[in-house]
């Protein structure tokens, strides 16, 4: 208990050093109070930071002004904030884990409505749900009613798909559009093949060869 | 065996004149007479030379057809192997599925995977992927048009996981990556797009 504590009371100001550290030179001088701030904010209310101070520098690599940064970062931190409400109401115990807090976000910026979100959370009483939240997440941006989406993925999840494949489901459900399929026609076809749905298909030995490490950064 | 008259001999060999054989072992006579002048007569030349000509005119096979042939003849095939080598053989197939030759590229890890970026930017004189993996910073990944025909490419380790990400072309130019099915508004009035990268060693 006594390392927890010490190490939380060591973390704190560790945060925020961090976090001005590399805003430094990245984001408009005007800015760094304001998102330092927020960062803090989360920080204490138990959320992730890394996803504020990625927006932060977003803003800064796209020269946008330091209110427009401060106001996407204080939208991040509602969405945040949002995510953690759910991931609560869905049954996950507090303090919740920074990862599902931003996959559960990602899930919000990405469209699915709240309710869509937790019935996948009930489906998926355990982390990681990001695979399942990605792949209702695709299946709307295929213009799928976001409810038969989630009762797709939920199938797969029943019929004992491991969350990585689910991706592949919804994957699946868009090459039946491709084809020629309606929305409803598609669902019910790729309902049937569970779960069998295709792999799909892994980087090639020649795309291996060629992949490289991105270069370190740059001190600013 | 029966044993032929001595007469017929002596008629056969011109000892006795055909005449004083009775008319029985005269006809025997006769017959043998005939066949030896078959037996003695050349062959007919016409019937060789027409076999002959025909074999020269039959088609020659095509060589599909004759390796058919070749492969749909039975053949015995002796195959003697020594233990060692086959065992040899074996290990050295073994340890070439397992570290095959000619891999190149970095060792990527468990937790992994690789990401291909690829954009169509016609005359652009550089083109640089940016974002979340990166920081957001500019320069760190670049694509090459390595046979100049306006597709820009990378392919890049990174950890697995969901991140955002835009294209800069010629260092001011953002554009969202057009052929990714999966975009996000970026807050700042644009849309980022969104890469998944899975694990590698699936």
């Amino acid at each position: 208990m006594k390392l927890w504590l010490g190490l939380a009371l060591l973390a704190g100001p560790l945060a925020a050093q961090s976090a001005e550290a590399r805003l430094e030179g990245r984001v408009p001088g005007a800015a760094i109070p304001a998102v330092d701030s927020l960062v803090q904010r989360a920080y204490a209310e138990g959320l992730p930071t890394e996803p504020l101070i990625q927006k932060a520098l977003e803003g800064g690599a796209k020269q946008v002004t330091a209110p427009r940064i401060v106001a996407a970062v204080q939208v991040s931190l509602g969405q945040l904030r949002d995510a953690r409400d759910l991931l609560v109401h869905g049954g996950d115990e507090p303090p919740v884990t920074p990862g599902e807090v931003t996959t559960v976000a990602w899930a919000l910026r990405r469209g699915l409505p709240g309710p869509v979100v937790q019935r996948v959370l009930v489906a998926l009483p355990r982390p990681p749900r990001a695979s399942a939240m990605h792949a209702v997440a695709d299946l709307v941006a295929h213009h799928f009613d976001p409810d038969s989406g989630a009762d797709l993925i939920i199938a797969a999840i029943g019929q004992g798909l491991v969350p990585e494949r689910l991706l592949d489901v919804s994957a699946a459900a868009a090459r039946e559009l491709q084809r020629g399929h309606t929305h409803a026609e598609a669902l019910a076809l790729v309902r049937q093949e569970l779960p069998n749905v295709p792999a799909s298909p892994k980087p090639t030995r020649s795309a291996v060869a060629r992949a490289r490490r991105p270069a370190a950064p740059t001190p600013p | 065996m029966n044993a032929i008259d001595p007469r017929i001999h002596q008629a056969l060999d011109g000892e006795l004149a055909p005449a004083a054989l009775s008319a029985e072992l005269s006809r025997v006579v006769e017959r043998l007479v005939t066949a030896a002048a078959l037996l003695a007569a050349p062959l007919p030349l016409a019937s060789l030379e027409s076999r002959v000509m025909a074999a020269i005119r039959r088609p020659v096979p095509s060589p599909a057809r004759r390796l058919l042939r070749w492969l749909a003849t039975p053949r015995a095939i002796t195959f003697r192997v020594r233990p060692v080598w086959s065992l040899a053989f074996a290990a050295v197939v073994a340890l070439l599925t397992l570290f095959p030759l000619g891999h190149e590229g970095p060792d990527i890890g468990e937790h992994e995977g690789i990401a291909q970026f690829v954009g169509r930017f016609p005359g652009a004189q550089s083109v640089h992927v940016v974002g979340s993996f990166n920081d957001w910073r500019s320069g760190s990944i670049a694509l090459e048009d390595v046979d100049q025909d306006g597709v820009w490419r990378a392919t890049v380790v990174l950890p697995t996981g969901a991140y955002e990400y835009m294209f800069v072309v010629d260092g001011e130019r953002w554009v969202p990556d057009h052929l990714a099915e999966r975009l996000v508004a970026d807050e700042f009035g644009r849309e980022n797009s969104i890469v998944i990268v899975r694990p590698a060693r699936r």
